[in-house]
Protein backbone atom coordinates (compact mmCIF):
# COMPACT_ATOMS: atom_id res chain seq x y z
CA UNK A 1 0.00 0.00 0.00
CA UNK A 2 1.38 3.39 -0.99
CA UNK A 3 1.23 5.91 1.84
CA UNK A 4 1.48 9.13 -0.15
CA UNK A 5 -0.36 9.62 -3.44
CA UNK A 6 1.49 8.95 -6.67
CA UNK A 7 1.80 12.24 -8.52
CA UNK A 8 0.78 12.27 -12.17
CA UNK A 9 1.50 15.39 -14.21
CA UNK A 10 -0.42 15.51 -17.48
CA UNK A 11 0.32 17.82 -20.39
CA UNK A 12 -2.75 18.35 -22.52
CA UNK A 13 -4.55 20.83 -24.78
CA UNK A 14 -8.26 21.61 -24.69
CA UNK A 15 -8.68 20.99 -28.43
CA UNK A 16 -6.71 17.73 -28.53
CA UNK A 17 -9.01 14.79 -29.30
CA UNK A 18 -6.56 12.22 -27.97
CA UNK A 19 -6.20 14.17 -24.72
CA UNK A 20 -9.87 13.68 -23.85
CA UNK A 21 -9.79 10.03 -24.93
CA UNK A 22 -6.48 9.59 -23.06
CA UNK A 23 -8.01 11.23 -19.99
CA UNK A 24 -10.75 8.59 -19.92
CA UNK A 25 -8.24 5.79 -20.44
CA UNK A 26 -5.96 7.14 -17.72
CA UNK A 27 -8.92 7.45 -15.33
CA UNK A 28 -9.83 3.83 -16.08
CA UNK A 29 -6.22 2.77 -15.47
CA UNK A 30 -6.05 4.69 -12.19
CA UNK A 31 -9.35 3.10 -11.10
CA UNK A 32 -7.96 -0.34 -11.96
CA UNK A 33 -4.84 0.43 -9.93
CA UNK A 34 -6.94 1.59 -6.96
CA UNK A 35 -9.21 -1.46 -7.20
CA UNK A 36 -6.14 -3.66 -6.84
CA UNK A 37 -5.29 -1.88 -3.60
CA UNK A 38 -2.70 0.31 -5.24
CA UNK A 39 -3.50 3.49 -3.39
CA UNK A 40 -4.17 7.08 -4.31
CA UNK A 41 -3.14 9.04 -7.36
CA UNK A 42 -2.83 12.83 -7.44
CA UNK A 43 -3.33 14.41 -10.86
CA UNK A 44 -2.16 17.83 -11.99
CA UNK A 45 -2.82 19.11 -15.51
CA UNK A 46 -0.35 21.27 -17.39
CA UNK A 47 -0.93 23.52 -20.37
CA UNK A 48 0.21 22.60 -23.85
CA UNK A 49 -0.67 24.67 -26.91
CA UNK A 50 -0.84 22.51 -30.01
CA UNK A 51 -1.54 25.39 -32.34
CA UNK A 52 -0.74 28.73 -30.68
CA UNK A 53 -1.00 30.64 -33.95
CA UNK A 54 -4.69 29.79 -34.48
CA UNK A 55 -6.82 32.95 -34.32
CA UNK A 56 -9.49 33.13 -31.62
CA UNK A 57 -12.09 33.97 -34.22
CA UNK A 58 -11.35 31.28 -36.79
CA UNK A 59 -14.46 31.18 -38.95
CA UNK A 60 -14.11 27.77 -40.56
CA UNK A 61 -14.80 24.26 -39.37
CA UNK A 62 -12.17 21.84 -38.04
CA UNK A 63 -12.42 20.08 -41.40
CA UNK A 64 -11.59 23.30 -43.27
CA UNK A 65 -8.87 24.14 -40.76
CA UNK A 66 -7.06 20.82 -41.12
CA UNK A 67 -7.57 20.75 -44.85
CA UNK A 68 -6.08 24.26 -45.22
CA UNK A 69 -3.23 23.71 -42.77
CA UNK A 70 -2.22 20.26 -43.93
CA UNK A 71 -3.17 20.47 -47.56
CA UNK A 72 -5.33 17.38 -47.15
CA UNK A 73 -8.44 16.76 -49.25
CA UNK A 74 -11.65 17.62 -47.38
CA UNK A 75 -13.06 14.09 -47.70
CA UNK A 76 -9.87 12.64 -46.22
CA UNK A 77 -10.09 14.98 -43.22
CA UNK A 78 -13.77 14.13 -42.80
CA UNK A 79 -12.97 10.42 -42.76
CA UNK A 80 -10.19 11.03 -40.23
CA UNK A 81 -12.48 12.95 -37.87
CA UNK A 82 -15.17 10.30 -38.31
CA UNK A 83 -12.67 7.68 -37.16
CA UNK A 84 -11.61 9.75 -34.14
CA UNK A 85 -15.30 10.24 -33.28
CA UNK A 86 -15.76 6.46 -33.39
CA UNK A 87 -12.79 5.88 -31.08
CA UNK A 88 -14.10 8.55 -28.66
CA UNK A 89 -17.47 6.79 -28.62
CA UNK A 90 -15.71 3.63 -27.47
CA UNK A 91 -14.72 5.44 -24.24
CA UNK A 92 -18.14 7.04 -23.78
CA UNK A 93 -17.46 10.44 -25.36
CA UNK A 94 -19.85 11.81 -28.01
CA UNK A 95 -17.65 14.10 -30.06
CA UNK A 96 -19.65 16.50 -32.23
CA UNK A 97 -17.23 17.82 -34.85
CA UNK A 98 -20.09 19.44 -36.80
CA UNK A 99 -20.36 22.03 -34.02
CA UNK A 100 -16.76 22.34 -32.82
CA UNK A 101 -15.35 25.90 -32.79
CA UNK A 102 -11.71 25.76 -33.84
CA UNK A 103 -9.95 28.50 -31.88
CA UNK A 104 -6.89 29.58 -29.92
CA UNK A 105 -6.90 27.83 -26.52
CA UNK A 106 -4.47 29.98 -24.55
CA UNK A 107 -7.18 31.77 -22.53
CA UNK A 108 -8.89 28.47 -21.74
CA UNK A 109 -5.55 27.36 -20.29
CA UNK A 110 -5.50 30.55 -18.24
CA UNK A 111 -8.95 29.63 -16.94
CA UNK A 112 -7.70 26.17 -15.96
CA UNK A 113 -4.89 27.83 -13.98
CA UNK A 114 -7.42 30.18 -12.39
CA UNK A 115 -9.45 27.13 -11.30
CA UNK A 116 -6.26 25.49 -10.04
CA UNK A 117 -5.64 28.53 -7.83
CA UNK A 118 -9.02 27.70 -6.25
CA UNK A 119 -8.20 24.01 -5.88
CA UNK A 120 -10.66 23.03 -8.64
CA UNK A 121 -8.45 22.38 -11.66
CA UNK A 122 -9.71 18.89 -12.58
CA UNK A 123 -13.33 20.00 -12.71
CA UNK A 124 -12.49 22.89 -15.07
CA UNK A 125 -10.31 20.73 -17.30
CA UNK A 126 -13.13 18.23 -17.77
CA UNK A 127 -15.69 21.00 -18.34
CA UNK A 128 -13.60 22.69 -21.05
CA UNK A 129 -12.91 19.44 -22.91
CA UNK A 130 -16.63 18.74 -22.83
CA UNK A 131 -17.35 22.31 -23.96
CA UNK A 132 -15.11 21.95 -26.99
CA UNK A 133 -15.74 18.39 -28.17
CA UNK A 134 -19.28 17.64 -27.03
CA UNK A 135 -21.22 20.83 -26.32
CA UNK A 136 -20.04 22.89 -29.29
CA UNK A 137 -19.16 25.81 -27.01
CA UNK A 138 -16.48 28.38 -27.87
CA UNK A 139 -13.41 28.00 -25.64
CA UNK A 140 -11.36 30.87 -27.04
CA UNK A 141 -13.38 33.96 -26.16
CA UNK A 142 -13.35 35.51 -22.68
CA UNK A 143 -17.16 36.02 -22.41
CA UNK A 144 -17.81 32.37 -23.33
CA UNK A 145 -15.20 31.15 -20.85
CA UNK A 146 -16.58 33.42 -18.12
CA UNK A 147 -20.05 31.95 -18.74
CA UNK A 148 -18.66 28.45 -18.22
CA UNK A 149 -16.89 29.54 -15.03
CA UNK A 150 -20.05 31.21 -13.69
CA UNK A 151 -22.00 28.04 -14.43
CA UNK A 152 -19.51 26.23 -12.19
CA UNK A 153 -20.14 28.74 -9.43
CA UNK A 154 -17.22 31.14 -9.80
CA UNK A 155 -17.62 34.87 -9.24
CA UNK A 156 -18.20 36.58 -12.60
CA UNK A 157 -16.25 39.74 -11.80
CA UNK A 158 -13.29 37.84 -10.39
CA UNK A 159 -12.93 35.44 -13.30
CA UNK A 160 -13.44 38.24 -15.84
CA UNK A 161 -10.66 40.26 -14.21
CA UNK A 162 -8.36 37.24 -14.13
CA UNK A 163 -8.85 36.49 -17.82
CA UNK A 164 -8.83 40.09 -19.06
CA UNK A 165 -5.64 40.88 -17.14
CA UNK A 166 -4.06 37.59 -18.29
CA UNK A 167 -2.94 37.08 -14.69
CA UNK A 168 -2.36 33.37 -15.31
CA UNK A 169 -0.64 33.62 -18.69
CA UNK A 170 2.78 33.27 -17.06
CA UNK A 171 1.67 29.94 -15.56
CA UNK A 172 0.55 28.70 -18.98
CA UNK A 173 3.90 29.66 -20.48
CA UNK A 174 5.77 28.03 -17.58
CA UNK A 175 3.96 24.76 -18.28
CA UNK A 176 4.85 24.98 -21.96
CA UNK A 177 8.48 25.69 -21.09
CA UNK A 178 8.62 22.70 -18.73
CA UNK A 179 7.21 20.50 -21.50
CA UNK A 180 10.03 21.67 -23.74
CA UNK A 181 12.56 20.83 -21.01
CA UNK A 182 11.16 17.31 -20.84
CA UNK A 183 11.31 17.08 -24.63
CA UNK A 184 7.54 16.66 -24.88
CA UNK A 185 6.46 17.16 -28.50
CA UNK A 186 2.99 15.72 -28.48
CA UNK A 187 0.04 15.36 -26.12
CA UNK A 188 -1.39 13.87 -24.06
CA UNK A 189 1.81 13.22 -22.15
CA UNK A 190 1.88 11.77 -18.65
CA UNK A 191 4.76 12.08 -16.17
CA UNK A 192 4.30 9.53 -13.42
CA UNK A 193 5.99 10.23 -10.08
CA UNK A 194 8.44 12.56 -11.85
CA UNK A 195 10.17 9.49 -13.24
CA UNK A 196 8.22 7.68 -15.94
CA UNK A 197 6.98 9.28 -19.16
CA UNK A 198 3.94 7.91 -20.97
CA UNK A 199 3.08 9.38 -24.36
CA UNK A 200 -0.34 9.33 -25.97
CA UNK A 201 -3.73 7.82 -25.31
CA UNK A 202 -2.47 4.46 -24.09
CA UNK A 203 -4.79 1.67 -23.03
CA UNK A 204 -5.96 1.74 -19.40
CA UNK A 205 -3.82 -1.30 -18.56
CA UNK A 206 -0.66 0.57 -19.55
CA UNK A 207 -1.43 3.30 -17.02
CA UNK A 208 -2.36 0.75 -14.35
CA UNK A 209 0.91 -1.08 -14.98
CA UNK A 210 3.14 1.96 -14.59
CA UNK A 211 1.29 3.04 -11.45
CA UNK A 212 1.78 -0.47 -10.04
CA UNK A 213 5.47 -0.29 -10.97
CA UNK A 214 5.87 2.96 -9.04
CA UNK A 215 3.99 1.53 -6.05
CA UNK A 216 6.19 -1.59 -5.96
CA UNK A 217 9.34 0.53 -6.20
CA UNK A 218 8.11 2.59 -3.24
CA UNK A 219 7.36 -0.54 -1.26
CA UNK A 220 10.83 -1.90 -1.98
CA UNK A 221 12.64 1.28 -0.92
CA UNK B 1 9.85 19.26 -10.89
CA UNK B 2 13.22 19.67 -12.49
CA UNK B 3 13.09 18.22 -15.98
CA UNK B 4 16.68 19.07 -16.85
CA UNK B 5 18.15 16.98 -14.05
CA UNK B 6 15.60 14.16 -14.09
CA UNK B 7 15.28 12.57 -17.53
CA UNK B 8 12.20 10.40 -17.92
CA UNK B 9 12.04 6.67 -18.50
CA UNK B 10 9.59 6.32 -21.38
CA UNK B 11 7.17 3.43 -20.97
CA UNK B 12 4.03 2.19 -22.76
CA UNK B 13 3.37 1.59 -26.44
CA UNK B 14 5.50 3.83 -28.63
CA UNK B 15 2.75 4.29 -31.24
CA UNK B 16 -0.09 5.36 -28.94
CA UNK B 17 -2.34 8.05 -30.39
CA UNK B 18 -1.18 11.60 -29.76
CA UNK B 19 -1.46 15.09 -31.24
CA UNK B 20 1.62 16.91 -32.41
CA UNK B 21 1.34 20.44 -33.70
CA UNK B 22 -2.11 20.82 -35.21
CA UNK B 23 -2.25 17.25 -36.42
CA UNK B 24 -3.54 14.22 -34.57
CA UNK B 25 -2.50 10.90 -36.01
CA UNK B 26 -4.58 7.75 -35.84
CA UNK B 27 -2.30 4.75 -35.26
CA UNK B 28 -2.96 1.57 -37.21
CA UNK B 29 -4.15 -0.47 -34.22
CA UNK B 30 -6.90 2.10 -33.63
CA UNK B 31 -7.94 1.90 -37.29
CA UNK B 32 -8.32 -1.85 -36.93
CA UNK B 33 -10.27 -1.45 -33.69
CA UNK B 34 -12.74 0.84 -35.45
CA UNK B 35 -13.17 -1.61 -38.32
CA UNK B 36 -13.72 -4.43 -35.81
CA UNK B 37 -16.34 -2.39 -33.96
CA UNK B 38 -18.16 -1.63 -37.18
CA UNK B 39 -18.11 -5.29 -38.11
CA UNK B 40 -19.62 -6.04 -34.70
CA UNK B 41 -22.31 -3.47 -35.37
CA UNK B 42 -22.88 -4.87 -38.89
CA UNK B 43 -21.97 -1.52 -40.41
CA UNK B 44 -19.36 -2.94 -42.78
Amino acid sequence: MVSTPIKVDIWSDVQCPWCYIGKRKFEAGAAEFAAQGGGEVEVEYHSFELSPDTPVEYEGTPVQYLSERKGMPVDQVEQMLERVTGIAKDVGLDYDYDHVHQTNTVISHELIHFAKSKGRQLEMKERLLKAYFINGEHVGRIPDLVAIAVELGYDEAEVTEALESHRFLKDVKADVALAQEYGIQGVPFFVIDGKYGVSGAQEAAAFANVLAQVASERDAS
Amino acid sequence: MDAATKPLLIVGLPDAAACEGDFCEIPEHHEQAVVNRRLDEDLV
